[in-house]
């Protein structure tokens, strides 16, 4: 780890104001940045404490609207009466995540801002494309961990589970930079990798995420996670699946995949499939195929589309039982 | 199997000479024997140091002025080092020494190398060690130290190495050593009278042991006194390595290890940081550590080899094998370390009577990290081919997989032609294990999947083990306090298995003691005698009987000691609860206290050795597994739903010790044949999971109920206490049944391991392609 200043002030406009200095990284719960920068593969020159500032922790309605707090962690989250009548989804990723140490520590806004699991951006050893090299290792290379729906330079996928959940309960991310507040819709807020933006969000330099909203949905909605072993690994695949019924016919449905791209996979094609129809398993098939039409797998992670497919099947069921 | 010890003699004229004689080994516990201590569940001794954090380990060894060291190592899988210039490393303020192949050139290591090469043959080889006042120093100071690498092709891959016109990573070439062989009978001929054959290529990965502490040593060298607090399963190993490297005498070389978070194997062997930190704290005249972080372990300080192993196996009709016939790669990386012990055609020439066997390994290297032993080398890896391929065989002659292995039962050692010592063994495992797991009887075997896509199935796996014999010889001395309590001083060293409550139990039991009037001690060259590695499973069946042996002298010179206080000859007098009696009258007793208060400035000390084992019989051990999965055939998850074990470890010293192993063994097992696998990017030759991030040991939610069906079959032909090892062997079938489970459970085979989602998936989706086809070419008929 390379040497840093460390401040910690106490309010979020002063936050704002060092991280345009440039250079300087904010530091909530330090579970992914703390990694990164003992592997030096990010060197920031100052690390800014949010832990004391004014920022929101907590989770609080909003008229119908659930509000958390970028320094809640994730373990207040998945203990909340309140989330877990509202976002069911969320507490089931969160209860996936990590292991119940790393959630204590870890917080909603730092977990949406983690950066790719990918162990050629990891490892030190590799100036791979996102890291502002010209070729991504892991495309020609042990790639079984790597994205399908192949879109970006970056193979990386997004290995946030709570965010996949978020994605399917359309929040909305509060963002306050040198201009004030806006609300970023999530889908927007996390935006494929390019050349000029190597990273996973839209997020600014001296932006700093407040908030997340979930605003109401009706739904019932569950989180499916496949992992290599039982517990504390990211996900080869995840499905968060929300679906409302009326009259025994669905009359809304999110399917958003996780660990198959860089960002969060939303299929609207699945949803389409399934908007207006009676749920049956031929029905759900038929939804699993439409979700992973468009996959590419690369050479060796072709095993994700059945897999991706069963995990919507399961989970469509789940919802309908 | 005779004791030797020295004995003084005085001749008719008076003039004293020795002779090495030869004494009897004492008279061997009754297999019915009722003991008060033995047998009976003690926790261990050290426990409670461990979990309060009171134990110390080599990182926790702090002695004044200590520097700390790191390592700068190889960026290159094969490179030559044209310039090395370390001086501004050593500028930087808090260095205190650097050395590499700049300041010691000479010093040869592994078998084919040197401590400092100006060759590196793998990512990770050692380039420089610094030391410094602070680790975080040490770390910066590796940044200043400049090398120009001349980039030398390379090999990341054992197919990449015997490819026609592939580098060169030693001057002979690429096979590392001579291949290891074992033929009988004419496997050609056999083969051919086969009415089955099974033929298939089985792979196991190279797994990385990870063990909880990383190698290292904290080096002192004072004056002529050179003091290492190694991570090692081997002081003595690493004492007589070390010594030879540096050119010591063995007296001047003292090394300490009390506390082990285990070793797998690994650390059976000196490794280069012993000698950096000695070099390096003579450099600075000061005590140096030098830990491996967890990707300088996962590189550098050894490997389960990866296997190839082709096997074809030959069977009449009715059951009985005709040969077996196996050709087996494995992954050397880029240095035989000497540690590697691996035996993988072992199983295949020993598990099962079978007249016509050819079987043969070869080594490859490769640029990537040595191999050293890792729980059972070779026997896991082997076991993982042979037991699939007899479930396989049994499916294909539709017999029980139970019922195909005792029609094959080897009662001998068919590699030496002797018996074994418990020929029944093997026998009993499958007894018990079938019945504590519920193993169904002949062919009610028939699964009851339901239509869910969870799909259930069970499988059986066996084996046999070189290791749990004992390693002697090994010795142990006992002084008897006057106070009555007692020392047992040897020179073993606790791996982690709880060592120390075993050999307690001995001494106490052997003396009649409580085990409070009892100490072990142990892991320290300077004050006990010699012991072998704690490596094959060879702790408690060496040290347990040395210390049987000298509690044996301890009774003589107590009864010697006692007869004229009882005013009875020494040979009438016997151990009771209360002391020593005269035989049969325990209502008169003299406490031990009581004698050696008497005695006292005078003590009693006894001495014991551990004798050879018999040569007229071949002492292995055994045991066999049964579990049940669960596989979903949608999303290829494996979950193991139980395991029931039996393994034959002769007389069980310390119940709660035996389930310690079975239960770790099986775990290690489960990640072995579920998860667990260095990752390498192959053209890079790049380890891409040197970490415990990526590589993935089993959690506790991965692990299901473990039985131990225990058996506690003393084996009295073995040592005089009966005891054989139980460390290693609970590895060796776990992955193979779980395997063969999940052939029940969904009816396809797999051959590679770890079992991950990816391969099952790829299995069933062939299995249905290939069923479609069929279905359609029926429907064309």
């Amino acid at each position: 780890m390379q040497p840093f200043e460390y401040t910690s002030p106490t309010s979020a406009s002063e936050v704002i104001e060092l991280l345009g200095a440039g250079e300087t990284r904010a530091l909530a719960g330090g579970t992914d940045l703390l990694t990164l920068m003992k592997s030096e593969v990010v060197t920031p020159q100052q690390l800014v404490n949010l832990k004391h500032t004014d920022l929101p922790r907590g989770i609080m309605l909003d008229g119908d609207t659930l509000t958390i707090g970028a320094l809640t962690p994730l373990s207040e989250i998945e203990s909340s009466a309140l989330a877990q009548q509202h976002a069911p989804a969320l507490i089931e990723a969160i209860a996936v995540a990590a292991t119940p140490q790393l959630r204590n520590m870890a917080t909603l806004g730092g977990n949406l801002l983690q950066r790719p699991r990918c162990w050629y951006f990891r490892s030190p050893a590799f100036h791979c494309w996102l890291k502002g090299g010209s070729e991504c290792q892991a495309r020609d290379g042990e790639n079984q961990h790597h994205a399908i729906f192949d879109r970006s330079p970056c193979v990386a996928v997004h290995p946030s589970d709570p965010v996949t959940a978020l994605v399917a309960l359309d929040a909305e991310i509060v963002v306050r930079g040198t201009s004030g507040e806006r609300n970023v819709p999530i889908a927007e807020f996390f935006a494929l990798p390019t050349d000029e933006r190597r990273t996973e969000n839209i997020l600014g330099d001296a932006e700093l995420i407040v908030a997340v909203r979930v605003p109401p949905h009706g739904m019932r909605g569950t989180y499916l996670k496949a992992m290599d072993r039982k517990v504390w690994a990211f996900a080869l695949v995840s499905v968060a699946a929300m679906l409302r019924l009326d009259a025994g016919r669905i009359a809304g449905a999110r399917v958003v995949l996780g660990g198959v791209a860089p960002v969060p996979w939303r299929s609207a094609a699945a949803e389409q499939v399934l908007i207006g129809q009676q749920p049956d398993a031929g029905l759900f098939e038929r939804a699993a195929q439409a979700a992973l039409v468009d996959a590419q797998p690369l050479k060796l992670n072709g095993y994700k589309v059945p897999l991706a497919q069963a995990l919507i099947r399961q989970a469509l069921a789940a919802l309908t039982d | 199997m005779p004791i030797q010890h020295v004995e003084q003699q005085r001749g008719p004229d008076g003039e004293i000479s020795y002779t090495v004689a030869e004494t009897p080994e004492p008279q061997p516990w009754a297999v019915d024997a009722d003991f008060a201590i033995v047998g009976h569940p003690h926790p261990r001794v050290e426990g409670a140091d461990k979990v309060t954090g009171r134990a110390c380990y080599t990182y926790d060894v702090r002695l004044p002025g200590q520097l700390y060291a790191a390592v700068l190592r190889s960026p290159h899988p094969h490179a030559r080092i044209q310039r090395l210039d370390t001086s501004r490393a050593e500028a930087l303020p808090g260095v205190r020494a650097v050395i590499s192949s700049a300041t010691h050139p000479d010093i040869s290591w592994y078998q084919e190398g040197k401590l400092f090469d100006v060759t590196l043959r793998f990512i990770g080889d050692e380039v420089a060690v610094v030391a410094a006042d602070t680790e975080e120093i040490a770390r910066d100071a590796l940044k200043l130290i400049e090398v120009e690498y001349e980039v030398l092709p390379f090999a990341g891959s054992v197919e990449a190495a015997l490819a026609p016109g592939a580098p060169r990573i030693h001057p002979d070439g690429n096979i590392a050593g001579e291949p290891k062989k074992e033929e009988r009978g004419d496997v050609a001929a056999a083969l051919r009278e086969a009415d089955v054959i099974v033929e298939a290529t089985y792979t196991t990965q190279t797994a990385l042991h990870n063990s909880l502490e990383p190698h290292g040593t904290t080096a002192s060298w004072e004056n002529n006194q050179l003091t290492l607090w190694s991570s090692t399963q081997a002081i003595w190993q690493v004492r007589e390595d070390v010594a030879e490297k540096l050119k010591l005498p063995a007296h001047h070389v003292r090394v300490i290890k009390q506390f082990m978070g285990g070793g797998f194997g690994s650390k059976q062997i000196a490794w280069k940081q012993d000698v950096f930190a000695a070099l390096l704290s003579k450099a600075a005249g000061r005590p140096v550590q030098l830990m491996l972080d967890r990707e300088g372990e996962n590189l550098a300080a050894g490997n389960r080899n990866g296997t190839q192993q082709h096997l074809k196996i030959g069977a009449k009709r009715d059951g009985t094998l005709t040969a077996i016939e196996v050709q087996i790669e494995l992954e050397t990386g880029a240095y035989q370390t000497g540690g590697e012990a691996s035996d993988v055609i072992g199983i295949y020439s020993s598990l099962y009577r079978c007249s016509n066997v050819r079987a043969e390994q070869k080594g490859v290297y490769t640029n990537l990290g040595p191999t050293v032993a890792f729980r059972a080398p070779g026997f896991v890896e082997g076991a993982f081919g042979l037991e699939s391929a007899m479930d396989e065989l049994a499916r294909k002659l539709d017999m029980d997989p139970v019922a195909l292995r005792l029609k094959n039962y080897a009662e001998e050692d068919q590699k030496e032609g002797k018996p074994y010592t418990r020929p029944e063994a093997l026998r009993l495992c499958y007894e018990r294990v079938t019945e504590a797991f519920g193993w169904p009887s002949g062919n009610q075997r028939a699964t009851t999947n339901s239509t869910s896509s969870k799909k259930r199935g069970i499988g059986f796996a066996a084996h046999d083990w070189i290791g749990g014999k004992g390693s002697p010889p090994g010795y142990a001395w006992i002084k008897v306090n006057a106070d009555g309590s007692v020392d047992v001083i040897t020179g073993t060293q606790d791996i982690g298995t709880g060592s120390r409550i075993g050999l307690t139990q001995i001494a106490a039991e052997a003396l009649c003691l409580p085990l409070e009037k009892v100490v072990l001690r142990l892991g320290d060259t300077a004050n006990g005698p010699y012991s072998p590695p704690s490596a094959g499973s060879a702790t408690q069946p060496t040290i347990g009987p040395a210390i049987y042996a000298a509690a044996e002298d301890v009774k003589r010179q107590l009864f010697a000691a006692a007869s004229p206080m009882l005013e009875e000859e020494p040979d009438k007098l016997e151990l009771c609860a209360a002391g020593v009696c005269v035989k049969g009258h325990p209502e008169e007793p003299i406490s031990i206290e009581e004698i050696a208060g008497r005695i006292a400035p005078h003590m009693i000390q006894g001495q014991g050795a551990r004798g050879a084992n018999t040569e007229e019989k071949t002492i292995h051990t055994v045991g066999a597994q049964c579990v049940e999965v669960e596989v979903d055939i949608e999303t290829g998850e494996i979950t193991v739903l139980r395991v029931a074990a039996a393994h034959d470890c002769g007389r069980i010293i310390n119940p709660i010790t035996v389930d310690s192993q079975i239960i770790g063994g099986i775990t290690q097992g489960i990640g072995f044949a579920l998860t667990e696998e260095r990752i390498v990017d192959r053209r890079r030759a790049f380890v891409l999971n040197a970490n415990l991030e990526e590589y993935k040991v089993p959690t506790v939610a991965d692990i299901p109920p473990i039985t131990n069906a225990r058996l506690n079959l003393p084996d009295l032909e073995a040592n005089p206490t009966g005891a054989k090892g139980v460390g290693e062997p609970p590895l060796i079938p776990t992955a193979p049944a779980i395997a063969n489970a999940v052939f029940d459970a969904i009816g396809v085979r797999l051959y590679t391991l770890p079992l991950s989602r990816a391969q099952v998936l790829a299995a069933l989706n062939q299995q249905s392609t290939r069923t479609a086809t069929e279905g359609a070419g029926d429907a064309t008929l």
